[in-house]
């Protein structure tokens, strides 16, 4: 996509970075790495058109941008995964033009990849030696040293906070926050110089990023140099040291954090300032039939979730705070049929709706945007428009969502609408779902959702690895539905959004209700003080 | 959109058909004389009808990153149940449609509903029933041939409409209608969805055992009218009959470019992959190449085209 001269929202850059020219003199250490007028096309669409980047020993550097700007492209050509079409690295002062996977990795470059890539059915010990395991000899035979490989493995584990970890069981049945632990683990196994983490913190709640940034602090000591990408403001804030900014695959400023708001970061990114709280206008009305009634929803084991019960009034979004593995994905399984209950019942506008299986529940008019949208979210081998259609033909559809012809002009209607209104940034509706960026592949979820028009929405991590511009379009929309009388659930590990979005937030820990707070007076200290509380 | 990209996608549409072009041409310079003959072309076609009938049923368990390794099986025991319905005295017509589609639909249910209920991977699942349906055939018919059954269906199955075979156009009509079915129906459109991600399907609220029943009893009623092909041509009802046609099946329907890991394939690929299989058969055939050397060409030939195809899908 070219950047358009007369676009209303290109702002002069030059008033904001006061760092980006001149011998300011901050920046004496010699870069590890020095990107350099790097490009990238890709079926002769430039992604990255001439981008600059250095990261210094003992520094943390933010990469920022939208949805697409071309973060995770520039990292893969770092790391060797993509060639670039033009421009150099510089590795320890050595020019390439580019770099294979084995020259990265043996300059002591590692990276967390935005997509998990641990292997589900190994285990944890598998996943973090895979490609190396350590072998020693016995009777002179080569055989792989397990024993060495679980001391190893414990203590990185260890500094990460998931001492009491399983490394034996399947990755796969592991919540996808320790999965994301594990992939970090993984990148700190070698000898790291320089550490790319492309949003790494996207599934973690904030105990899990603290211990994560605790460790990074400790390699910024021992001087590696690291690069952070990530959408979570506050987070840049708080781990970052310096920035650059990418937008439309051209850098457009840098400098050091400290020195700019972050209003003046998101305009740098979006080019706009945009809207952060959404809570509903006016009182909500909590003594009519509540829109959407939840009894005693408890799991088939009887542990992940015990006993739920909730109301979602009219104009009114309900979030679901709580540490990772309170329980609160198995709670929207059940709801939405996924997942066998021993009990429950869900019932919206004074119907019963009690789904038993998905079919059900998206016939009655339910929704469910999934945490994983790679496991459970997508479908890879359909295009854009077949992601956004399969739901809709689902619904409209007699007889278990399966018969009758595909009307196709429909469809590409709805896939055009959903695309325009969620600015989903892509070459066309009939581009692969898996050449979109992360942020671009969450909105056409959104949009599949959004196109069977739902009563009921279940949002689980709805913005996860979406950028600040189109995260506020997300609960603009959000908010909407609510005021349309529609009940949305909102489950988010990330406190700023519960508290930006949700007018009653409900704490989760154990498989139960902790307690529900109300979202106008509610802080992140005391959704925590809730969410560790003890007591069963 | 580039160049590049354009070639891959008509490679994705018309590779299958330039392999078999190639094969046709290589046969056609070693054996100028009777090869390209139109007696012959027909009869290539002929001979593969039961190959594309079986292929196309296998087509769908792949889909879904499956497999049915029973369709051998299954052939030669709805053939051997319509054969027996005839020597009882049913009306041909009735005996098919009890033996090849009944029995057909009937046997890939029994897959179908073994894969939901256990779980276990198709390839497990049919590799039992294979052996199931093949024991059961035996049974029924004492291991000996059936024979003696109605003229007027042989003839009716083994004639001709103008110089064009009965089983080729009963071949090429069904793949029509399943090509229809996969490219323009919903139900087709799920069996892509469920292939390319069961998961996502579930969330989607797509019906996965719904799906993966219903692909397995298209891949049984393929092979059911196979069987009834088969015994038409034999004029005998064999015990034996499709034994390794699970392997020529797989074979068209994965040299028609169907990905082993679901999600993507074509119809009218498939029916060229079964082309391939069968034009390969009689050339080597009409080069007298003895029976045992024949095996060795096939096997290395399916290999080739595979690579072939693999390689040019990868210059991209
Ligand atoms: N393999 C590919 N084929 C074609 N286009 C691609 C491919 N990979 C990425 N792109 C395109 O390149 C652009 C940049 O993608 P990239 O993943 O680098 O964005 P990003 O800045 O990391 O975004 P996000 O914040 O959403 O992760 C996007 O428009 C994307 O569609
Ligand atoms: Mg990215």
């Amino acid at each position: 996509m070219a950047i358009r001269p007369d676009d209303p929202n290109e702002i002069d850059m030059s008033n904001l970075a006061p760092n980006t020219a001149g011998p300011a003199g901050i920046e004496e250490v010699a870069p590890i790495v020095r990107m350099v007028g790097i490009e990238k096309h890709f079926n002769n669409v430039a992604v990255l058109k001439g981008v600059n980047l250095d990261i210094r020993p003992g520094e943390v550097h933010v990469l920022l941008g939208e949805n697409g700007a071309g973060k995770s492209t520039l990292m893969k050509i770092l790391t060797g995964i993509h060639e670039p079409t033009g421009g150099e690295i510089v590795l320890d002062g050595v020019s390439h033009p580019l770099v294979t996977p084995r020259e990265a990795s043996e300059a002591g470059i590692s990276i967390i990849y935005q997509e998990l890539s641990v292997i589900n059915e190994l285990s944890a010990l598998e996943n973090l030696f895979v490609g190396r395991l350590p072998v020693k000899r016995r009777l002179g035979v080569p055989v792989v040293d397990w024993k060495l490989m679980e001391t190893e493995a414990r203590s990185i584990i260890g500094r990460l906070g998931l001492g009491g970890l399983d490394l034996h069981k399947p990755v796969g049945e592991m919540p996808i926050a320790h999965r994301q632990i594990i992939e970090i683990a993984k990148s700190l196994m070698k000898n790291v110089r320089v550490l790319v983490m492309d949003e790494p913190t996207s599934s973690l709640t904030s105990v899990e990023t603290e211990r994560l940034f605790a460790l990074v602090r400790q390699l910024k000591a021992e001087g590696t140099a690291v690069l952070f990408i990530s959408h979570k403001l506050d987070e840049v804030r708080e781990i970052g040291d310096t920035f650059s900014v990418l937008k439309d695959g051209v850098s457009t400023g840098h400098g050091r954090i400290a020195d700019y708001t972050n209003d003046d970061l998101v305009r740098m990114m979006v080019g706009r300032v945009v809207k952060q709280r959404f809570l509903a206008e006016g009182s909500i009305d909590r003594t009519s039939m509540p829109v959407l009634k939840v009894e005693n929803v408890t799991s088939a084991d009887r542990k992940r979730v015990r006993d739920v019960s909730f109301e979602v009034h009219h104009g009114e979004v309900l979030g679901f705070a709580g540490l990772v593995g309170s329980g609160r994905t198995d709670l929207m399984n059940c709801l939405f049929g996924a997942e066998r209950r021993a009990g429950g019942r869900i019932i919206l506008n004074g119907a019963d709706i009690t789904p038993n299986n998905p079919v059900e529940a998206v016939k009655s008019g339910m929704a469910y945007l999934t945490e994983n949208r790679r496991q459970t979210g997508f479908t890879p081998n359909f295009t854009i428009e077949g992601n956004i259609a399969v739901t809709k033909s689902v619904k409209d559809a007699p007889l278990r969502g399966t018969w009758g012809l595909v009307d196709r002009k429909a469809e590409r209607a709805v896939a055009e609408e959903q695309r325009r209104q969620l600015s989903i940034r892509c070459a066309g509706i009939d581009q692969s779902i898996l050449e979109l960026s992360g942020g671009n592949q969450q909105k056409v979820l959104v949009g599949k959702w959004m196109s069977i028009a739902p009563s009921v929405i279940i949002f689980d991590e709805p913005t996860r690895g979406i950028d600040v511009g189109a995260k506020s379009q997300i609960h603009e929309i959000i908010r909407a539905l609510a005021n349309a009388g529609k009940a949305v659930i909102m489950v988010s590990s990330e406190l700023p959004e519960i508290l930006a979005v949700c007018d009653r937030v409900a704490v989760f820990r154990n498989g139960r209700i902790m307690d529900t707070l109300d979202g106008a007076t509610a802080t992140e200290e005391s959704i925590l003080s809730v969410a560790m509380r003890d007591g069963k | 959109m580039s160049q590049r990209v354009k070639l891959g996608k008509l490679w994705d549409i018309y590779g299958t058909l330039c392999i078999l072009l190639v094969i046709v041409v290589l046969f056609s310079a070693l054996s100028p004389t009777y090869f390209t003959r139109p007696e012959n072309i027909v009869q290539i076609f002929l001979q593969s009808s039961i190959t594309i009938m079986i292929a196309l049923g296998e087509f769908f368990p792949i889909l879904i990153a499956g497999i049915d390794l029973s369709v051998g099986s299954v052939l030669a025991l709805t053939g051997m149940i319509t054969a027996q319905l005839m020597v009882a005295g049913f009306d041909p017509t009735l005996a098919v449609l009890i033996g090849g589609v009944g029995g057909g639909l009937a046997l890939g249910a029994v897959n179908g509903l073994l894969v939901n209920f256990t779980g276990l991977h198709p390839f497990i699942i049919t590799l039992g029933t294979n052996a199931i349906f093949r024991g059961v055939t035996m049974i029924i018919s004492g291991a000996s041939p059936v024979f003696g059954f109605s003229y007027d269906f042989v003839d009716t199955v083994t004639g001709f409409v103008g110089f064009v075979p009965v089983p080729v156009i009963f071949a090429l009509s069904f793949a029509a209608v399943l090509w229809f079915f996969t490219a323009k129906t919903r139900l087709g459109r799920n069996i892509y969805a469920v292939g390319g991600n069961k998961e996502s399907a579930f969330y989607s609220g797509i019906d996965v055992k719904l799906h993966t029943l219903i692909v397995f009893m298209i891949s049984g009623l393929c092979a059911g009218l196979a069987g009834v092909l088969s015994i038409a041509r034999l004029g005998a009802a064999e015990p034996a009959a499709g034994t390794g046609f699970e392997t020529y099946a797989i074979a068209a329907v994965i040299i028609g470019g169907t990905s082993f890991f679901g999600g993507k394939g074509r119809i009218p690929s498939v029916v060229i992959g079964g082309l391939i299989i069968g034009t390969i058969n009689n050339g080597l055939n009409i080069l007298r190449v003895p029976t045992f050397y024949q095996l060795v060409v096939m096997g290395g030939l399916i290999i080739s085209a595979v690579a072939l195809d693999r390689l040019i899908a990868r210059m991209r």
